[in-house]
């Protein structure tokens, strides 16, 4: 294997590759990124952890074909900071691989390609277009209420469900649950939905982002689902993460009818009140009590070690009063999440979940509910 | 403290392990039990007095005691019986202080100095926490009283079984003299033969000795350590029972186990124990600890952190069996415990509510199905306190095949 590549295309092919290898696995290969000089002057770089893998292909002078597995992160770390515009790969004997440019050189010790897994393959799936963007904004408002707990694995990444003519995502950790609805033109074929991993997602994230920073046609963002697995390709790069097996909680049924009591209040200050205030939450519950009145939202904290908190917000609200505890971060991430310039709450009893949406268009489809705490 | 004289208690369970055995099976009652791993590989826990005629000694192979007392009584240990025992027994001491140390399940100090204003002083603070122990257990418990704690606990080791030793106030040096040295603490064999060399052979020849022959012998360090002591002179106080930081068991395997299904059901064993122990302790974790000894001793350990704690045998079990993963289950395994930790300090901090627990729930908290967890918990452990810890248990742990199991069915369906 031997070519030629700029610097700077590989930099940003290998940055691709350093969320996906495990740097503390127990199989070394699993760490290394592949390299795959082909013929038409493509170079193709491939990085797995055996349940995600990305896989792109870059336009290179191929001076003779070959592959080579080496350290995903030390090639990253070294192309990086390379001097010259351009730089050649070279597979040297015993696995080496030899990266020159201008007057640096680097000898790396790698592994057969051999030893590298093989990728999962999908020929024949069905792929739906879909705007970068519109998914993006969809993954980032639910990606954040999916459960961190290891234990509950079904919870760790976000549902889609494909119903009709509209992509439904849901996101939830037990306590609370965000959804997010939009339009979708096409089918994937599903019968049911499926859940997607935290860590595929945020690879993903990347591919969108940079999908809809170049502002490509829209037909060229393309999503698919195989029997275990979700597929995303755009032009030059495919994204191939397992789902995760396991039964999404029935989470329509959580979700309450309209409330009673329904406030009204401008999104930002009732993020900056909520940061505020939660400065004196205690470290592990991040508690906030609310205390609501006609015409008047009282935040507060209470800590026993420092001391406390409170600010009043002004609502559109002239209902029944209502004292109600929250975790403030799960109050921030859904405001901060929203568009819109006015919050709608909805709320019921001290007991019962609290819905959140932004009362705009630009929030429309969108539903967080939050369950209080006990105070 | 220095210059008061105190009041200690030491508290020594007899044969605890062999007498709860005893004490749930009359047919027990007057043979040898031996408490132990049930294979070769495991060592003797507890040995019935009985046993103890034939030189059966805790901590002995178990292969040995066979040999020993052919005709004993072998029997596997039910920790959380034991456990539910020695709580109950806890409670009694703590009627008289809440200055209780608990050495082990089955031994504690006690510092009464403050309680005999109210209870009467040690002797009869030691009477009535045995007699107390009896009425409500049926279990009998040796105790020691003096003014420290080696001494409290060296008389408690004279006493037994079902004695009391009282080491009367200022006597402690003239108890100790005529003991061997081999009694205090901190003096194993090594000591012992070095002390035997300058002339030592009971606690009296030590403390007579002047410190600098002593210093040549053992060094200056414990040579002030262990002289004070010979002397009656120990400052170490009662430290009152820290709450538990940590429940959890391991266990030896008869064989060595290799592969993740072999494990996995050592670890369903040892969860639901664990699970029992929390719940008798009314603790619940949130780490979840797995420790694996491989054939070649190499140790690991392996621990999560969950989202909220636990006392759930199930959730236990599923944690360690993904800890698996983080091992290398192909290497034979000799060793494997899960313990539980990480209790929530932060018991006034207000409960999150959970999404998934349905309107009713919601008001206690609980999420999905927690609560029917519980309500199966609670009838489980009682049976396993009724009739034994196997009684009822997941039928991946059933030993028998099936053609043997299925006709027990049919048999209780014509009852």
């Amino acid at each position: 294997m031997e070519l030629k590549i700029g610097s700077q295309d590989l930099a940003r092919a290998l940055g691709r590759s350093q969320g996906i290898v495990e740097r503390k696995s127990t199989m070394p290969i699993l760490s290394h990124v592949l390299l795959e000089a082909k013929k038409g002057n493509e170079l193709q770089i491939s990085a797995t952890d055996l349940d995600l893998s990305v896989s792109s292909t870059h336009t290179c002078e191929v001076a003779k074909e070959g592959a080579l597995a080496v350290s995903a992160k030390h090639l990253y770390e070294i192309v990086k900071a390379l001097p010259e515009q351009t730089v050649t790969l070279k597979r040297a004997g015993n696995n080496y691989l030899e990266v020159k440019s201008g007057p640096s050189e680097f000898r790396i010790v790698g592994l057969p390609a051999e030893d590298f897994p093989a990728l999962p393959r999908f020929e024949k799936l069905t792929f739906v277009d879909i705007d970068p963007k519109s998914l993006l904004d969809q993954i980032e408002r639910t990606f954040f209420a999916a459960s961190n707990d290891e234990t509950r694995y079904n919870l760790n990444g976000v549902f889609f469900e494909p119903q009709g003519a509209v992509l439904r995502l849901v996101a939830t950790d037990g306590h609370r649950l965000t959804v997010s609805e939009r339009p979708l033109a096409g089918d994937f074929g599903l019968k049911k939905g499926v859940i997607l991993p935290k860590k595929g997602l945020s690879e993903l994230r990347k591919l969108l982002t940079e999908a809809a920073e170049v502002g490509e046609e829209k037909s060229t963002s393309q999503l698919g689902f195989a029997e275990n697995s979700a597929v995303f390709k755009r032009p030059g790069v495919i994204l191939v993460m397992r789902l995760i097996e396991g039964l999404f909680p029935d989470y329509k049924q959580v979700i309450p009818k309209q409330g009673e009591k329904i406030i009204k209040l401008g999104r930002q200050r009732f993020l900056e009140t909520l940061r505020r205030v939660s400065l004196l939450s205690s470290d592990k519950s991040h508690a906030v009590k609310l205390e609501l009145s006609a015409g008047t939202l009282r935040v507060l904290s209470q800590n026993p070690d420092l001391g406390d908190a409170r600010e009043d917000v002004p609502v559109e609200y002239a209902g029944e009063p209502l004292k109600i505890g929250f975790n403030s971060r799960y109050l921030t991430d859904v405001v901060a999440a929203l568009k819109a310039d006015d919050v709608q709450l909805e709320l019921a009893d001290d007991l019962s979940p609290g819905v959140l949406k932004g009362a705009g268009e630009p929030d429309a489809g969108y539903t967080a509910v939050v369950m209080p705490m006990r105070i | 403290m220095a210059g008061e004289k105190r009041t200690i208690l030491h508290l020594d369970l007899d044969a605890f392990y062999a007498s709860v055995e005893q004490l749930d099976d009359p047919a027990l009652r007057g043979r040898p039990v031996i408490v132990g791993g049930p294979s070769n590989r495991g060592v003797v826990c507890a040995a019935s007095y009985e046993a103890r005629r034939f030189g059966v000694r805790s901590a002995m192979p178990t292969s040995q005691a066979r040999r020993l007392c052919p005709e004993g009584v072998f029997l596997n240990p039910r920790f959380s019986r034991y456990g539910a025992l020695s709580d109950q027994v806890f409670g009694v001491y703590r009627r008289y202080t809440p200055l209780c140390e608990p050495l082990s399940l089955d031994e504690a100090f006690l510092d009464v100095t403050a309680s005999r204003a109210l209870h009467g002083d040690g002797p009869s603070i030691a009477a009535r926490i045995r007699r107390e122990v009896r009425e409500e257990t049926g279990l009998t418990v040796s105790a020691g009283v003096a003014e420290v704690k080696l001494a409290a606990k060296i008389a408690t080791d004279l006493g037994k079984p079902d004695g009391l030793t009282v080491v009367p106030p200022g006597g402690v040096a003239a108890f100790l003299a005529p003991l061997a040295v081999g009694k205090l603490w901190g003096v194993g064999g090594v000591t012992e033969a070095a002390l035997r060399r300058i002339g030592v052979s009971t606690i009296g020849d030590l403390a007579r000795l002047p410190e600098s022959a002593v210093s040549a012998a053992l060094g200056a360090d414990r040579a002030r350590g262990l002289r004070a002591l010979a002397r009656g002179e120990d400052e170490r106080e009662v430290v009152p029972d820290e709450a538990a930081r940590s429940v959890g068991g391991e266990e030896t395997f008869e064989q060595d186990l290799t592969g993740e299904v072999a494990l996995a059901r050592a670890l369903l064993l040892q969860a639901g124990r664990v699970g029992r122990r929390l719940r008798a302790a009314r603790l619940r974790g949130r780490i979840v600890t797995l420790k694996v000894k491989y054939a070649d001793f190499t140790q690991v350990t392996r621990r999560v952190t969950l989202e909220a704690p636990t006392d759930d045998d199930r959730l236990i079990y599923r944690t360690a069996r993904g800890l698996l993963a983080r091992i290398e289950a192909g290497r034979p395994v000799r060793l494997a415990g899960v313990t539980v930790s990480g209790f929530d300090e932060e018991a006034e901090a207000p409960p999150q509510l959970d999404l998934f627990g349905g309107p009713a729930d919601a008001g206690l908290a609980a999420p999905t199905g927690a609560r029917r967890r519980q309500a199966l918990h609670a009838a489980l452990d009682k049976l396993a306190d009724k009739y034994g810890e196997r009684t009822v248990a997941p039928a991946d742990l059933s030993d028998r095949g099936e053609a043997e199991r299925w006709p027990v069915h049919r048999r209780r369906d014509r009852e």
